[in-house]
C-alpha cells in the first residue's frame, strides 16, 4: 500500500514538475546569446508597445544572413525607439513556409513584417493577412522599381508588398554541343529582344540535338510552382494569359484554344523525346541536355561548375505573335495584420528598400535587384554585361507577373497537376491528344472558379 | 484461466494500480489527440477558408455531400487501399525474412542489423529524393533504367506513368520500412525459448519445420501486432507521394492523407479537409478495431 | 567428416554472402548520401546512370566545413537531445505502465481504453496539425519546449507494443511475486521491467528515430535560430534557388551519426537468450 502511494505521488509530482519546467522556458526572450540578429535589442520577441518589430523571412545563403546582421545592427543603433529583429525561418520548400504563416494566422501569432512569395501577395491581401503600405512609398520611389515588381505587389489598387530582388527565366544553350550538331550558334548569340528565337526555331534546334545520350531541351523546372512560373510567358506570348486581368475568372483563358495550342507545343517536345518528362536536377549542367529554360540563378552555378562553353539567350516567343514575354517575381516584404505599429513598419520598409540597401541586398543574395537605380551601385557591377545584363533587360522590358488573384494557389497547384498529366500522357503514349489537353485545362479553369466563387465572389 | 483464481483482495489492489498506471497516459492522449480530432470533426461542418478564422460559416453536412460526390476522394480512397493491400504483406514478409537472417548470434550480426535498419536512419524525405533519381525515366540519368537497357529491356517511366507510379512507390516503401518491423520481430523472437529449438533439433526437425512449427506460432502475437501497425501506417501514406509524384500522374498516387493535406493547406479548404479527415478516421478506426478483435484471442 | 566441414563452410559462406548482398542493397542510400556529402555540388547528380554515382569523386570535407561554419551544431544537438530525451523518458515510463495495466490487470473501462488507444493510433499528424497548434497557442506553449514534448509523451503505438509484449509474460511469474508479498507496482518495477529490456530497447530505438526525423511539427511551433532542432537546421541549406545539395547531404550525414551510435549501442539488448530464460523458460 505504501509503495503504491509513493509511486503514484511521485508520478504525479514528476508530471507536474515536467510541465512546469517545460512551460518555464517560455519566459526567456526568443533570442539567446548566439542570436546575433537581435543584438542591440533590449526587448524580447513581442511587438508590444510598438518598440520591437519582428520579421519572418525564409533562411537563405550565408552572405545574406550576414547582410541582415550588419544592417539591422546599423538600424537598431540609430533607432533605439524602434528595434527590429529578424527570424530566419528554416523551411524545406515554400509550401512549408506558407503552412507556418497559415497556422500563425489562426492564432494571431504573425510577426510584424513577413516575406511573401510574389504570387501569394494577392491571396494574403484578399484575406486581410497583410495590410496596404502604399502611403510609405512615394511615386518617385515606385517608378524606380521594375513595373513587374510593383504590379506583383499590388492588389485592388493598393501596394501590399515590395521586394528588393527579382528573378527571371531565359534560354540556356550548350555552345560546344550545338556547334557539334551543326546549329548556327553565332545566329543565336546575335539575337536581340526584338527577334528572340521562336518556338519553331527552338523545336528545330531541339530536334537536331536529340540523340541517344542527349535531349534537345529542358522545360520542366519542377513539378510544382516551377511549371506556371517558368512557362506562363509561353502562354501569354501565344495570345492568352492564365486568368483574366481582374483575376476573377480562368474560363476561356487557361482553357482557351491559344492555351491548348501552347500546351500542345510543349507536349510535342516530350512526346518526340526532345525533352525529358522528369529531368534530373542539374541536367543541363551535367551535359545531358542541349538547351534549357533555366532561372536567373543558374548563371552562378554554370559560371562556377560548367565544363563546357555555354550561352544565354532571350525567352522564346510564339511564332504567331512574336511577342516577347518573360517570367519574374521573387520574395517581397509585407506588413501583417497583427502589426501594432504599422507606421513604424512602413518607415522601416522605406529604409530597407532604399537604393543603397537594395543594391547590397541583391548582391548578397545573388539575385537581380528590383530597383533600377540599384544597378548604378558598385555592388551590382557584374550586371552591366553578359548573361546578367540580358536578365536585367528582360526584367525591364518584357517581365509579366503571375496572375494577381486570391485563388492563385489553387490555380497553381491544379495547373501544375494538369501539365504533369499532359506530359506523362505524351511520354507514355508518344502521341499528343489535343482533346485530352483541353479536358485537363478545362478542369483547371473549373477548379479555379470553384475556389473563387466560394470565397471571393461578392 | 489463472485470472479467475485470483483472490478478491488482490483484485481491489489491482484496480487501484490499474488506474494509477493508465490515467496519465490516457489523460495525455485525450488532451493532445482526442481534443484535436474533436475539433477536426467539428470544423467539418463549417465553411472554413484556412486563413480566415474570423469568417467561419456553419453549413451543416454540405462538406460531406460534396465529399461523396467528389471523384478525387473515391480515387484517393481506392489508391490508399491498393497501397495498403500490397505493401503490408510485402513489407511484413520482408521484415520477417530479415529478422530471421539476423536473429541468431554470429560474428558481425550487429553490422548486418544496422545495414537493414539503415534506410530508417535517413528520413523518408531523403530516401524519396534518392529514389526519384534512381527511378528516373531516362536511361542516361536513371540508374535502374540504365540497368534495364543494358539487359536489353525497354526503359520504364516508373514515376511518370499512371500504371507504374504507385507500384514504384510500394516497392520503395517496403524497402524503406522493413527495418522498422524487423526490429519488432527481433524483439518478438527473443521471447521464443531456445530449448524448444534444441528439443526439435533432437527430434530431427529440419530448419523449415522448426520455422513452421516453432518460430511462426511463437511469433503469433508479434505478427498480428506488426500487421496491424503496418496497416495503419500504410493507410497514412503521405511523404512518398508528396515528394516523389505530387499525387500524380493522373491522380494515380493521390492518397487520402495527401488529399487532406493539399485540400486543407495548399488550397485552403480547411473545412472540407476536416470532413475528409473525419471520414478517413472512421474508416481506419473500423478497420483497425476489427483487426484488434482478431488479435484479442492472443491477449 | 571432412565433407561435413566443407559443407558447413559452404553454408556459412552462402549465409554471409547473402547477408552482404542484401545488406548492400539496404545500405545503398546511406552510402549514396555519404558519397554525395563528399562531392562538389556539380557532381552530385552526375553519373546517375552508373554504379559510380556511389563513389565519392573529388572527395573533400568542404561541405562539412560549410555545415559547421553555418550552424551552431553544439546548440542544435543540445536542443534536439533535450527534447527527445524528455519525450523518451516519459514515453518509456508512462506508456509501459499503461501497456502493462492493459495487459495484466482486470478493471472497469479496460476494453474501452484499449479501443481508444487503437483508434487514436490511426490519426495522421497532417490531419490534426492545425487544431493541435491552436491548442498549443491557447495554452501559451508556442515557441516553448512544452509544445515539442508534452503532446508526444503518450504514444498509442508504444502503449500497444508494450501491451502486446507484456501479454506474453506468464501469469505464474507474476503470481509467484504476489505470493511473496510484492504489490503490483513493485512487481512491475522489480520483475517485469528487468525481463523486458528488449521491448524497451525497441520502443526506444523506434521512437528516437521517429522524433529525430520529425520536421513539420518543430517547424510550426518553434521560431528562432537558437531553438533549431536538427531537422530544422538541415533546412537552412535549402534556401531559395539553387538548392545546395552538397551541404544538405553533409548535414544529413552529420545528423545520422547520433542515430547510428544510438542504434549500435542499443544492440546489446538484443542478445539472444536474455529474455528467454525469464519469460518462457
Amino acid at each position: 500500500m505504501k509503495m503504491k502511494k509513493l509511486v503514484s505521488v511521485s508520478l504525479a509530482t514528476t508530471m507536474a514538475l515536467s510541465l512546469a519546467a517545460c512551460g518555464g522556458s517560455s519566459g526567456g526572450p526568443a533570442g539567446g546569446s548566439s542570436d546575433q540578429v537581435s543584438a542591440g535589442s533590449a526587448e524580447g520577441g513581442s511587438a508590444e508597445g510598438g518598440s520591437t518589430l519582428t520579421i519572418w523571412q525564409p533562411t537563405d545563403k550565408a552572405s545574406i544572413e550576414a547582410w541582415w546582421v550588419e544592417k539591422l545592427a546599423e538600424w537598431n543603433a540609430e533607432h533605439p525607439e524602434l528595434q527590429v529583429k529578424r527570424e530566419a525561418i528554416d523551411r524545406s520548400d515554400s509550401y512549408a513556409y506558407e503552412n507556418k504563416v497559415t497556422t500563425a494566422v489562426t492564432s494571431n501569432d504573425l510577426p510584424d513584417i513577413l516575406f511573401v512569395d510574389g504570387p501569394t501577395v494577392s491571396y494574403y491581401a484578399a484575406n486581410g493577412i497583410i495590410v496596404p503600405i502604399t502611403e510609405y512609398f512615394s511615386e518617385e520611389d515606385m517608378a524606380d522599381f521594375t513595373p513587374s515588381t510593383i504590379a506583383q505587389g499590388t492588389y485592388d489598387g493598393q501596394l501590399y508588398a515590395i521586394g528588393a530582388t527579382e528573378s527571371s527565366v531565359a534560354l540556356y544553350y550548350n555552345k560546344d554541343y550545338l556547334r557539334e550538331c551543326g546549329v548556327d550558334v553565332e545566329d543565336i548569340e546575335q539575337r536581340t529582344l526584338d527577334n528572340p528565337l521562336t518556338w519553331s526555331e527552338l523545336a528545330e534546334i531541339a530536334e537536331k540535338c536529340t540523340t541517344d545520350s542527349y535531349v534537345g531541351t529542358h522545360v520542366i523546372m519542377d513539378h510544382g510552382e516551377g511549371l506556371p512560373y517558368a512557362l506562363e510567358p509561353l502562354f501569354v506570348s501565344n495570345g492568352k494569359d492564365f486568368v483574366s486581368e481582374d483575376g476573377t475568372t480562368a474560363e476561356s483563358y487557361v482553357n482557351s484554344q491559344e492555351c491548348v495550342d501552347t500546351a500542345k507545343w510543349l507536349a510535342d517536345l516530350i512526346a518526340n523525346k526532345y525533352a525529358n518528362v522528369d529531368p534530373i536536377t542539374d541536367e543541363f549542367l551535367n551535359g545531358a541536355c542541349a538547351t534549357m529554360l533555366g532561372g536567373s540563378w543558374d548563371i552562378a552555378i554554370l559560371e562556377e561548375s560548367a565544363t563546357f562553353d555555354w550561352g544565354v539567350t532571350y525567352y522564346p516567343v510564339s511564332d504567331s505573335t512574336k511577342k516577347a514575354v518573360s517570367p519574374c517575381g521573387d520574395w517581397s516584404a509585407a506588413v501583417s495584420k497583427n502589426c501594432t505599429n504599422v507606421a513604424g513598419a512602413g518607415e522601416f520598409l522605406q529604409w530597407l528598400m532604399s537604393t543603397e540597401n537594395v543594391a547590397t541586398y541583391a548582391a548578397a543574395i545573388a539575385k537581380p535587384a528590383a530597383r533600377l537605380s540599384a544597378y548604378d551601385h558598385e555592388a551590382m557591377a557584374d550586371y552591366k554585361e553578359g548573361p546578367r545584363a540580358l536578365i536585367v533587360e528582360q526584367l525591364q522590358n518584357t517581365a509579366s507577373p503571375r496572375p494577381r488573384t486570391p485563388s492563385y494557389s489553387v490555380f497553381s497547384s491544379r495547373f501544375a497537376e494538369a501539365l504533369t498529366n499532359i506530359f506523362s500522357d505524351a511520354a507514355s503514349t508518344q502521341t499528343v491528344d489535343p482533346s485530352y489537353i483541353q479536358s485537363e485545362l478545362d478542369a483547371v479553369a473549373s477548379a479555379f472558379q470553384e475556389d473563387y466563387d466560394m470565397y471571393y465572389a461578392q | 484461466m489463472s485470472k479467475t483464481a485470483k483472490a478478491a483482495g488482490k483484485k481491489k489492489h489491482e484496480h487501484v494500480a490499474a488506474y494509477v498506471f493508465t490515467l496519465p497516459g490516457m489523460f495525455l492522449l485525450l488532451a493532445f489527440l482526442g481534443v484535436p480530432i474533436l475539433y477536426t470533426a467539428g470544423y467539418s461542418l463549417f465553411r472554413y477558408q484556412i486563413v480566415r478564422p474570423d469568417d467561419i460559416v456553419f453549413i451543416g453536412l454540405q462538406n460531406y455531400l460534396k465529399l461523396f460526390a467528389d471523384a478525387k476522394f473515391w480515387l484517393a480512397l481506392k489508391n490508399t487501399v491498393y497501397f495498403t493491400v500490397l505493401v503490408v504483406p510485402a513489407q511484413c514478409v520482408l521484415a520477417l525474412a530479415l529478422a530471421m537472417l539476423v536473429s541468431s548470434k554470429f560474428r558481425g550480426v550487429s553490422i548486418f542489423r544496422t545495414m537493414y535498419f539503415s534506410p530508417q536512419l535517413t528520413s523518408m524525405v531523403v530516401s524519396s529524393i534518392l529514389w526519384i533519381v534512381l527511378y528516373n525515366a531516362n536511361p542516361n540519368t536513371g540508374l535502374i533504367n540504365s540497368l534495364l537497357v543494358n539487359l536489353g529491356l525497354e526503359p520504364i517511366n516508373f514515376l511518370t506513368n499512371e500504371k507504374t507510379a504507385m507500384n514504384s512507390i510500394i516497392f520503395m516503401s517496403a524497402w524503406q520500412g522493413a527495418g522498422y518491423q524487423m526490429m519488432i520481430f527481433l524483439a518478438g523472437l527473443q521471447g521464443i525459448s531456445r530449448d524448444q529449438y534444441e528439443a526439435a533439433s533432437v527430434d530431427g526437425a529440419n530448419k523449415v519445420q522448426q520455422f513452421l512449427y516453432i518460430t511462426l506460432p511463437g511469433l503469433r502475437g508479434t505478427i498480428k501486432y506488426i500487421v496491424m501497425i503496418t496497416m495503419i501506417q500504410a493507410m497514412k501514406l503521405f511523404t512518398q507521394p508528396y515528394v516523389m509524384t505530387q499525387g500524380g500522374p493522373k491522380d494515380s498516387t493521390r492518397t487520402l492523407v495527401y488529399y487532406i493535406y493539399t485540400q486543407g493547406f495548399q488550397q485552403g479548404n480547411f473545412g472540407y479537409a476536416c470532413s475528409i479527415a473525419t471520414v478517413f478516421f472512421l474508416i481506419v478506426v473500423i478497420m483497425s478495431l476489427s483487426m484488434k478483435r482478431l488479435i484479442a484471442d492472443n491477449g | 567428416m571432412k565433407g561435413l566441414k566443407a559443407a558447413n563452410f559452404m553454408t556459412k559462406f552462402l549465409f554471409y554472402a547473402g547477408n552482404v548482398i542484401i545488406g548492400l542493397i539496404f545500405v545503398s542510400p546511406l552510402i549514396w548520401m555519404i558519397s554525395a556529402s563528399l562531392k562538389p555540388e556539380a557532381l552530385i547528380f552526375a553519373n546517375m546512370n552508373s554504379i559510380t554515382t556511389f563513389i565519392p569523386v573529388q572527395a573533400s570535407l568542404d561541405n562539412f566545413a560549410e555545415v559547421f561554419s553555418r550552424l551552431n551544431m553544439v546548440q542544435v544537438f543540445k536542443n534536439t537531445f533535450v527534447y527527445i530525451a524528455l519525450i523518451l523518458v516519459f514515453d518509456l515510463l508512462l506508456n509501459s505502465i499503461c501497456g502493462y495495466a492493459l495487459a495484466k490487470f482486470d478493471f472497469r473501462g479496460k476494453e474501452l481504453m484499449l479501443n481508444f488507444v487503437v483508434a487514436l493510433m490511426v490519426l495522421p499528424m497532417e490531419a490534426i496539425m492545425l487544431p493541435l497548434y491552436i491548442e498549443m497557442s491557447q495554452l501559451g506553449w508556442v515557441n516553448t519546449l512544452a509544445a515539442l514534448v508534452i503532446p508526444f509523451v503518450a504514444n498509442c503505438f508504444s502503449i500497444y507494443m508494450f501491451r502486446q509484449f507484456f501479454c506474453d509474460i506468464p501469469d505464474e511469474l507474476l503470481e509467484a511475486a504476489s505470493i511473496d508479498g510484492s504489490g503490483p507496482i513493485r512487481t512491475f518495477f522489480t520483475i517485469v521491467m528487468p525481463i523486458s529490456k528488449t521491448v524497451y530497447a525497441t520502443v526506444f530505438i523506434l521512437d528516437f528515430v521517429a522524433h529525430w526525423n520529425d520536421f513539420m511539427w518543430p517547424f510550426l511551433v518553434m521560431t528562432g535560430e537558437t531553438k533549431r532542432t536538427i531537422q530544422l537546421a538541415i533546412q537552412v541549406f535549402f534556401g531559395t534557388q539553387p538548392v545546395h545539395y552538397s551541404a544538405i547531404m553533409a548535414a544529413l550525414v552529420v545528423s545520422a551519426i547520433p542515430m547510428l551510435i544510438m542504434f549500435i549501442f542499443m544492440q546489446k539488448y538484443y542478445i539472444e537468450g536474455i529474455a528467454s530464460s525469464g519469460i518462457k523458460g
